[in-house]
C-alpha cells in the first residue's frame, strides 16, 4: 500500500518562523489557525545569489524585534522582522578588518546581544560577529532611522579569536556575557565579553588507544543552559558529540560517537541537558548530555544535511531546515514530524519568532493594509504604525501566552527536579548542573517522591 | 485437445449461465479462499489453472465488447468511446511538491546561481578528466574508451596512486570543469563519480546494464561531431539539479550536421543512457488506393516521397541510478549531502524523487 508522504499534524499552536537561503531570501511561515500547516505568507528581497546569507540572528524581543543577517557580499543587514524593512546596514569590512587586509571575510557567526529585553527604548543595538579567519567584533548600531546605511555609532572593539585555523561556529551565552568560538584547527575557546579578554580554552582530547590523533576540526558549538555558561556542547567534524565542564577540567568530559557523518548543527534545549544535534547526511537526534545517551532520532525521510535547528522557547516544537530546502516542524518530545515545507532554496538558517500569536492576525491585517499605502507616499514614516502595532497586539499576545507559560515551566521544573535525582548518582554529573540546584530550592521535594520513582523510570 | 477445450469453455459459459446458481456461489468462495491455501498440490494446481482460464476469457470478452463499441460507433458515424488511458506507476505517481514549474521566478534565479551556471551559459568550455578507481581491467578500460568518444574534450588520466582528493586538486589546477571517476568491482564497472569543479557538487551513481559497442547489433561508428543532448523527464528540483550537471559535461553549441544525439531518459528514477546517429531519408512509397481515390483520381500508380527518420545505435548503452548528491568536491568523511537514498525513502513504488 502507498504510504503518501502527508504526516497527519496533530496540530501545533501559531507560530512563526523565518528562514534565510542561499539567494538572499528572507521566507516568513505562519500558522494562522488554532491548528493549521504552515504557509509561507511573506518573502522579502529581491533573489541574488551574490546575498546568499551565511548567518543570522533574531533578537527575539517583544517590541523591537530585530533580524540581522550576513551576507555573502559582505554586508550585515538588520531587517525588521515584522515587515520586512531594511533598517541598517553595517560593512563586515569596516568593523573587522582594522588592518590592512583587503579581501572579504566570510562571516561565520553573527550574533544579536539584548535578547533579554532590557532596553526596549534604546534603538542601539549590539551585535558579535565573527569572520571565518577569526576577526570577532562587538560593535552597536543604531537602528530605526530611515536611511539605511550611515548607522554605526562606536568604535568596535575587536579582537583575534584564533591565529590559524578557520573558525566554523560561535556561540553567545544567555547572560550574554560569555562568547564561545571553535572551528577548524581552532579549539573550542570562551571569551569574556566585558572584558575582551579569551576565559576558557579547551584541550584536545589525547590519542587513542591505537595512537591515532583526530586533528581538531569543531563544526557545531553551544552552551549547555541558558543560566550557566559552564557547560559547553559541541559537536565534531568526526562525528563526535562533546560535552565541555569549564568549571571541571580542559578536555571533554563526554564525548559520544554518533553515526558516520559530521554533525553539523547543535542546538540545545530549554531544560539544560538535552541537545538537538543535525548531521551532514540529514540524520537529527538528541542526546542526553548528563548520561550521554541517545534519547531517539527524528525520523521523517529527512535527506538533506541539516543547517540549523531552532527551539521554541514555550512549546515543545523545533524547526530545522537544511539543504534538501525543507523546513520540518517537530514535536521535541515525542519526536514527531508535524509538518514539513518545501522552500524552494538550499536554506541556511531558521528562527523562530516567539512572540506571535493568532490575535494579533486580526489585528495586523489592517495595519498592513495602511503600512502599504504609507510605503507608496511617504518613505521615512515607514516603520511606525508597524512599531505601533507590535507592542499593543503583542503584549495581549503575550499577556495570554503567560498562563499557558507558567504551566509549561510547571512542567520543566518537576523535571528539573528529576535531574537532582538522577545527578545525585555520579559526583561528575552533580557537579556538572550548578543552576538547575539554584532552582530547585523553593520546591518541596517531599511531596513529589512517588512522582520522581515513576518519572526515572521511564528515563532509565 | 487444449484448443478444443478453450473453445468449448467461453461457450459452455454462455450456455448455461443461470443454469446452477449455487455452483456459482460456490466458485466464488473458492476463489475468495484462493488456490495458493489449498494443501493438496493436484487439487491446488486444477484451481489455480482454472481461475487463470477464467481470468482470460474475461478478459478476452471486454477487448472484444470494447472493439464491437469502437466498430459500431464508426459505423454510426458516431464519436468513438473515448480510449481508456491505462493506470501505469507513472501516472498515478505521489504528488510531488517539488516538481519545477515553467513559472517559478526562484527557479530561474537558483539556476542562475548555481555551480554550473558559467558552462551552460558558454563562458566557459567543459573540459572532462575521466580517470578510474585504483584497480582497473577487462571491461572498465573498453568502456572508458567508449565514453571519451562520447563526451568531447574528454581525457583520461591513469589513476595511479593518488587520492581523489588531490586529483581534484589537480584538475583544479589545470582548469578541468568535471571529473568522472568510474569505478570497477570484480573487473565490471559499477559506479560512476561525477564531480563539478571547482566547488561541487558531487553525484554517485549507481551503474548497471553495461552493454558497449561491439555487443550492440548493428551498431554504428560516432563521429567526432560535439552532439546533440536530450534529457528526458529530470522534473523534480533535484532532478533538475542532476540533469545540470550532466549537461555541463557536453558543449552547448552541437554541430547538428553530425546528426550524433545522446540521450538521458529517466525513467522512475533510472537514468538511461543511449548514443545514436540518425538520418532523414527520403523514401518512396506507393500510395495506398484509398487515399489517392480522395486526392487525385488520375493517377493511381503515383508515388509519393516522405521523410522517415532512421536511428543507428552507436556506443556504450547503460543505466544510472542516483546514490547521492554531495555538497562540495569529493569528501566521503566530512561530506555535506543535498541528498542522500535513505531505505526509509523506499515505502512506496510510486515516489520519485527525480
Amino acid at each position: 500500500m502507498p504510504r503518501t508522504t502527508t504526516v497527519e499534524c496533530p496540530g501545533y499552536p501559531p507560530l512563526r518562523a523565518l528562514t534565510t537561503d542561499v539567494v538572499g531570501l528572507v521566507k516568513v511561515l505562519e500558522v494562522r489557525e488554532k491548528v493549521g500547516t504552515p504557509k509561507v505568507v511573506e518573502t522579502w528581497g529581491p533573489p541574488d545569489a551574490s546575498r546568499s546569507v551565511v548567518a543570522a540572528s533574531l533578537a527575539d524581543r517583544k517590541t523591537n524585534p530585530l533580524l540581522a543577517v550576513a551576507r555573502k557580499n559582505g554586508l550585515v543587514e538588520f531587517l525588521n522582522p515584522l515587515n520586512g524593512n531594511s533598517l541598517a546596514t553595517v560593512k563586515v569590512k569596516d568593523s573587522v578588518s582594522s588592518s590592512n587586509s583587503t579581501e572579504d571575510e566570510p562571516v561565520a557567526g553573527l550574533h544579536l546581544l539584548g535578547m533579554k529585553g532590557t532596553e526596549p527604548s534604546s534603538k542601539l543595538n549590539k551585535f558579535l560577529m565573527c569572520t571565518t579567519k577569526g576577526k570577532a567584533c562587538l560593535r552597536s548600531v543604531t537602528v530605526g532611522d530611515a536611511s539605511p546605511g550611515s548607522s554605526h555609532v562606536d568604535s568596535p572593539s575587536t579582537w583575534n579569536v584564533c591565529g590559524a585555523g578557520s573558525v566554523l561556529c560561535s556561540s553567545v551565552d544567555g547572560n550574554e556575557n560569555f562568547a564561545l568560538f571553535g572551528g577548524k584547527g581552532v579549539e573550542v575557546n570562551v571569551w569574556d565579553l566585558e572584558k575582551c579578554s579569551k576565559a576558557w580554552t579547551a584541550k584536545s582530547p589525547p590519542s587513542n588507544s591505537l595512537g591515532i590523533f583526530s586533528p581538531t576540526w569543531f563544526t557545531a558549538a553551544t552552551f549547555l543552559s541558558k543560566e550557566d555558561h559552564r557547560k559547553i556542547a559541541a559537536g565534531t567534524n568526526n562525528h563526535q558529540v562533546r560535552l565541555y565542564d569549564i568549571s571541571a577540567q580542559r578536555r571533554p568530559v563526554l564525548s559520544i560517537n554518533f553515526r558516520e557523518s559530521p554533525v553539523k548543527v547543535v542546538t540545545e534545549d530549554l531544560d539544560g541537558y538535552t541537545v538537538y544535534i543535525g548531521t551532514g547526511c540529514g540524520d537529527l537526534a538528541s542526546f542526553d548530555m548528563r548520561t550521554g545517551k541517545l534519547l531517539g532520532c527524528f525520523v521523517g525521510k529527512c535527506s538533506g544535511s541539516i543547517r540549523s535547528i531552532a527551539r521554541h522557547p514555550r512549546l515543545p516544537i523545533i524547526a530545522s531546515c537544511g539543504l534538501d530546502s525543507y523546513l520540518r516542524f517537530w514535536d521535541a518530545k515525542t519526536r514527531q514530524l508535524l509538518s514539513t515545507v518545501f522552500l524552494k532554496q538550499h536554506l541556511t538558517s531558521v528562527m523562530l519568532d516567539t512572540h506571535f500569536s493568532a490575535e494579533e492576525i486580526e489585528s495586523a491585517d489592517q495595519p498592513s493594509d495602511l503600512q502599504a499605502n504609507d510605503h507608496s507616499e511617504v518613505e521615512n514614516d515607514e516603520e511606525l504604525p508597524p512599531k505601533v502595532r507590535s507592542k499593543t497586539s503583542r503584549k495581549k499576545a503575550h499577556n495570554k501566552n503567560k498562563a499557558d507559560k507558567s504551566k509549561r515551566e510547571a512542567q520543566y521544573d518537576e523535571l528539573r527536579d528529576e535531574d537532582e535525582q538522577t545527578t545525585i548518582e555520579s559526583a561528575d554529573d552533580d557537579d556538572e548542573l550548578p543552576a538547575t540546584t539554584k532552582r530547585r530550592k523553593p520546591l518541596g521535594g517531599n511531596e513529589k517522591r512517588p512522582k520522581h520513582k515513576k518519572s526515572k523510570k521511564s528515563i532509565g | 485437445m487444449a484448443d478444443r477445450k478453450r473453445k468449448r469453455e467461453p461457450a459452455g459459459d454462455g450456455a448455461k449461465p443461470e443454469e446452477e446458481k449455487g455452483s456459482r456461489d460456490n466458485k466464488e468462495k473458492k476463489r475468495t479462499l484462493l488456490p495458493s491455501l489449498i494443501k493438496n498440490k493436484v487439487k491446488r494446481m486444477a484451481v489455480h489453472a482454472k481461475v487463470k482460464r477464467e481470468k482470460r476469457i474475461e478478459k478476452k470478452k471486454k477487448a472484444k465488447s470494447r472493439a464491437d463499441a469502437h466498430k459500431r460507433a464508426l459505423e454510426l458515424g458516431e464519436e468513438p468511446p473515448p480510449v481508456s488511458i491505462p493506470r501505469t506507476i507513472e501516472n498515478t505517481r505521489e504528488p510531488d511538491e517539488t516538481v519545477c514549474k515553467p513559472d517559478d521566478e526562484e527557479l530561474f534565479v537558483g539556476n542562475d546561481a548555481d555551480e554550473f551556471s558559467n558552462i551552460l551559459k558558454q563562458e566557459r568550455i567543459p573540459k572532462i578528466l575521466i580517470t578510474t578507481c585504483r584497480f582497473n581491467s577487462s571491461r572498465g578500460p573498453a568502456f572508458i574508451q567508449e565514453l571519451l568518444s562520447v563526451i568531447p574534450n574528454a581525457h583520461y588520466f591513469k589513476r595511479g596512486t593518488y587520492e581523489l582528493k588531490r586529483i581534484v586538486e589537480y584538475a583544479n589546477n589545470k582548469e578541468f570543469t568535471s571529473i568522472i571517476v568510474i569505478h570497477t568491482n570484480r573487473r565490471e564497472p559499477d559506479a560512476l563519480l561525477i564531480i563539478n569543479l571547482p566547488d561541487g557538487p558531487t553525484a554517485h551513481f549507481k551503474l548497471s546494464k553495461l552493454v558497449l559497442r561491439k555487443d550492440i547489433k548493428n551498431h554504428g561508428n560516432p563521429t567526432s561531431h560535439k552532439p546533440e543532448l536530450v534529457l528526458n523527464n529530470f522534473t523534480t528540483r533535484l532532478g533538475h539539479r542532476v540533469g545540470r550537471l550532466i549537461q555541463s559535461l557536453f558543449p552547448q553549441d552541437p554541430f547538428f550536421r553530425g546528426r550524433r544525439v545522446v540521450t538521458f531518459h529517466n525513467q522512475r528514477d533510472f537514468i538511461f543512457f543511449r548514443h545514436h546517429r540518425y538520418v532523414f531519408e527520403s523514401k518512396e512509397t506507393k500510395v495506398d488506393s484509398n487515399d489517392a481515390k480522395t486526392k487525385s483520381a488520375k493517377g493511381k500508380n503515383l508515388t509519393q516521397t516522405k521523410m522517415i527518420a532512421r536511428l543507428q545505435e552507436c556506443g556504450p548503452r547503460f543505466t544510472l541510478k542516483l546514490i547521492s548528491l554531495q555538497h562540495g568536491t569529493f569528501d566521503s568523511k566530512g561530506g555535506e549531502f543535498e541528498w542522500v537514498h535513505k531505505p526509509e525513502m523506499d515505502t512506496s513504488r510510486r515516489r520519485f524523487f527525480l
